[in-house]
């Protein structure tokens, strides 16, 4: 009678077969799977890489850096940003608002050239000519300089946190207002004029719950653009609970 | 009297009180140039970009030219 194999015993009578170890292989280490980056998205898509299509679908990409509309700039940064906050828009300007000044500055580089029709000038001797000239090229060079920084440093950013207002006026005074998305209401554009309507550019007025109830971003380009961001970004906010 | 009102002593008053006026213009316009240095730099650090650099290159031009409107002036 064969006894059954599932015993742990074993009984003077049953064939003792001692089974042969396996043939030694050196271990084989299991083989690293190479999972590149791309996979990962195509397999497991985040929320935020969907949202990141969607504002690229909305704004369309930065050509130059230039550009007074600069979508996801990965070199800006400002010093009241978190650690993970992204910025998905930064918007100055309309570069047309520049040629007021631009023109202003060109016009005062020839202003020298009819110093010499002055008699009280004429009185002056050479150094002193000089000198009064070149102090003429610096306050041209400064009056272009300081438009130029107000335009540079007259910041709108869109981040997935908040909305920023960063201004700078006449080289001394700092202007910062924020926004959450969260406490985002109401948000509405206009766009006025001839240069407005032909370079489609204009005013963007921000609603919200917050202490400062408007925000307001004048001359900025693609206001429409800007307006669907905003609602895009409050409506994700709202579904994800203000995870982005 | 008559020689205090000569051509000569007009002349050397008027371009003297105009040299006075011209150097403190100049060292004004120093101070500004540093004020504007100082406020390019802080703006730079508030908002951090590509080109902050050149506007930086740009400040300290400004405030070279100054230092040499002051050595024109003190010059003259």
């Amino acid at each position: 009678m064969t006894r059954s194999k599932d015993l742990d015993t074993i009984a003077p009578d049953d064939d003792i077969i001692i089974p042969s170890p396996p043939p030694e292989t050196p271990p084989t280490q299991p083989k690293k799977k190479k999972v590149t980056k791309t996979k990962i998205k195509t397999q497991e898509p985040s929320i935020v890489d969907d949202f990141n299509k969607k504002i690229h679908e909305i704004l369309g990409h930065t050509k130059s850096p230039f550009s007074s509309f600069l979508v996801h700039p990965k070199v800006l940064k400002f010093t009241e940003q978190d650690d993970h906050e992204i910025i998905y828009l930064a918007v100055r300007p309309h570069w047309v608002t520049n040629i007021s000044w631009f023109l202003i500055s060109i016009a005062m580089l020839f202003v020298p050239l009819l110093f010499g029709y002055l008699t009280f000038f004429n009185v002056f001797p050479v150094q002193y000519r000089f000198a009064l000239i070149l102090f003429w090229y610096l306050i041209n060079f400064i009056y272009a300089f300081e438009k130029f920084l107000n335009w540079y440093f007259d910041l709108f950013l869109v981040t997935n946190e908040r909305v920023v207002d960063i201004d700078f006026n006449n080289l001394l005074n700092k202007h910062f207002a924020e926004a959450d998305i969260s406490v985002i209401q109401d948000v509405s554009f206009s766009i006025k004029g001839i240069l407005g309507t032909f370079f489609n550019f204009g005013t963007v007025l921000i609603q919200t719950a917050s202490e400062k109830n408007q925000i307001i971003f004048d001359n900025v380009s693609n206001p429409q653009k800007i307006m669907r961001l905003l609602k895009e970004l409050r409506d994700s906010n709202e579904h994800q609970g203000g995870q982005l | 009297m008559n020689n205090f009102l000569t051509n000569n002593n007009l002349e050397f008053y008027f371009f003297g009180i105009t040299k006075v006026f011209f150097v403190l213009f100049a060292l004004l316009y120093f101070v500004f140039a540093l004020i504007v240095v100082k406020q390019v730099t802080s703006m730079s650090k508030s908002v951090s970009d590509k080109f902050n650099y050149i506007l930086i290159i740009f400040s300290f031009l400004h405030l070279a030219f100054s230092v040499l409107l002051i050595l024109i002036m003190l010059g003259l």
